[in-house]
């Protein structure tokens, strides 16, 4: 009995444990520390309690983290609605595929970064061009995922479907689609976590508001813990997506549930 | 080709599938070479090879995957095509789709084939007590055994009611005992639903055990070199004298060297 719990509590208090070591050991490497270099967590804490008090910018915390995410799925939505039927186009017919690959090949390897001088030159310093930001970071991974995942569908599952007469169009959703689900999925977690490391980068060079606008707020205004809580923010909110998403793929790809 | 006198196999079967002239070539390299043979209803045949002669080659035309040369395949008398006639493949590979349930895996050629929903839930019944699976009616393959997996997969066929079933050694990759179950299994559904059944196997002991008539290919370019009646009471018996004497004979004339 006492194995079994064991066994069940283990994961949890293993998770818990290697959070509160990380904790200790930045409150010991802060206590020999300038807490200018850097803060505790006790006082990185407290800011984060003030924050939560006292807008910034006119704005509370929670609705800097609110304008971040309404950028990031504003994007990310664009980016799933374009970005995977044409990474599924691309993988499932060759003419589709040797028409994109080529420009997208090109498109590919420029870092979305780069697109900020010229997004800003043609949508503004406003919300159009950190939404274009996360939409290029975000479009060209879900393009890829689905584009691969569609290629490596395996050929012996089609053609069962074929054996049963199923024309290109059912091959195509009753087989293909599934069956790259699993790689889609990854693509959507990838996606929204290049989405939401965008938008910081689009709100540092330039933003009234946002998780971004909070560090670089806390570097003007030279406080370390606001910079911190800003940091920290992006890690929780990141990985709440992350897991909303992974959740969202247990539910949807029931038959995976044995191997995650 | 020979008459009900002179052939007593054929007297009283109905012609299924008529293979005229088979031909097959992939660029200059003849592969299949005007082969003609018929399937007879309700027929459960095997067809045997010395490895490289061509069974792939031979299934891929007939389930029309890939395109014959030369020849015609007629079935019931009119040219075969997936829009007409149901023919079902199980391939050496086991093909389960990974994502759907036992029970919607046997539903999901019913489904393509856009039956009365219906008729869909009669036949996933009957099928799932044929092959004893109703058990594991809400498992996904990945949970089952691979042997297991096989029978979802033939079940998924037999329920459309083929035509022809074409199977290209399903039992390849299975251990002997596992394979004598299902040997005696698919010769059960075969019986209990009166289909027409066409078992490509390298494996003679196999044939000669299930088969009710046994076609051999001759090595590439192939020809059905013979035909061999298998007269003996089911269930069969590995040691039976003449069970022995088909399976040397059978393995004597499949030899090239």
């Amino acid at each position: 009995m006492i194995g079994r719990l064991g066994k069940r509590l283990m994961p949890a208090a293993l998770t818990t444990g290697s959070l509160l070591a990380f904790v200790a050991f930045w409150q010991v490497v802060s206590l020999y520390t300038n807490p200018d270099f850097l803060p505790s967590p006790g006082r990185v804490w407290d800011e984060a309690v003030r924050l939560f008090h006292t807008p910034v910018g006119g704005k509370d915390i929670l609705a800097h983290v609110g304008f971040s995410l309404r950028r990031v799925l504003t994007a990310y939505l664009w980016a799933t609605v374009l970005g995977l039927p044409l990474g599924l186009c691309m993988g499932w017919n060759r003419t589709c595929e040797k028409i994109v690959s080529p420009i997208f090949e090109l498109l590919r390897p420029i870092p979305p970064i780069a697109w900020i001088p010229i997004a800003i030159l043609w949508l503004g310093v406003a919300e159009g061009s950190k939404v274009f930001i996360c939409f290029v970071g975000s479009f060209v991974i879900l393009v890829l995922n689905s584009y691969t995942g569609m290629r490596y569908v395996d050929p012996l599952l089609i053609d069962a479907a074929r054996s049963f007469g199923a024309s290109r169009r059912q091959q195509f959703f009753n087989v293909a689609v599934p069956a790259c689900l699993p790689s889609i999925f990854a693509g959507l977690q990838n996606a929204l976590s290049m989405a939401w490391m965008c938008v910081l980068a689009a709100e540092l060079v330039g933003a009234r508001e946002g998780v971004g606008f909070i560090i670089i707020q806390g570097m003007d205004l030279n406080r370390p813990p606001m910079i911190l809580v800003g940091m920290i923010l992006i890690g929780i909110v990141g990985s709440l997506l992350a897991a909303s998403l992974r959740w969202a793929e247990r539910a949807l790809c029931p038959w995976r549930r044995e191997l995650v | 080709m020979e008459t009900a006198a002179t052939y007593p196999y054929a007297a009283n079967r109905k012609t299924k599938v008529q293979v005229e002239n088979l031909t097959k070539c992939y660029g200059d390299l003849l592969v299949l070479d005007k082969i003609n043979f018929e399937i007879y209803q309700g027929e459960l045949l095997c067809i045997v090879g010395p490895t490289g002669c061509g069974k792939t080659t031979f299934l891929n035309c007939l389930s029309q995957f890939i395109p014959m040369t030369e020849g015609s395949i007629l079935v019931d008398g009119v040219p075969a095509s997936p829009e007409i006639h149901n023919i079902a493949f199980v391939f050496q590979e086991v093909s389960a789709i990974p994502w759907l349930t036992v029970e919607d895996n046997i539903r999901f050629g019913l489904r393509i084939k856009r039956l009365p929903e219906a008729e869909i839930e009669l036949r996933t019944e009957r099928m799932l007590d044929l092959v004893g699976l109703r058990k594991y009616r809400t498992y996904y393959p990945q949970q089952l055994s691979a042997s297991m997996e096989q029978r979802v997969v033939i079940a998924r066929n037999f329920a459309i009611n083929p035509d022809l079933l074409l199977m290209d050694e399903p039992y390849g990759q299975l251990d002997v005992k596992l394979r004598y179950y299902l040997e005696d299994e698919l010769i059960r559904i075969w019986k209990e639903l009166g289909s027409t059944v066409a078992f490509i196997t390298h494996n003679i002991e196999e044939a000669i055990y299930l088969a009710e008539r046994i076609l051999i290919l001759s090595p590439k370019p192939s020809t059905i070199k013979e035909e061999v009646i298998v007269d003996l009471p089911r269930p069969r018996q590995y040691d039976d004298p003449e069970f022995v004497r088909l399976r040397e004979y059978v393995t004597e004339r499949i030899k090239w060297w």
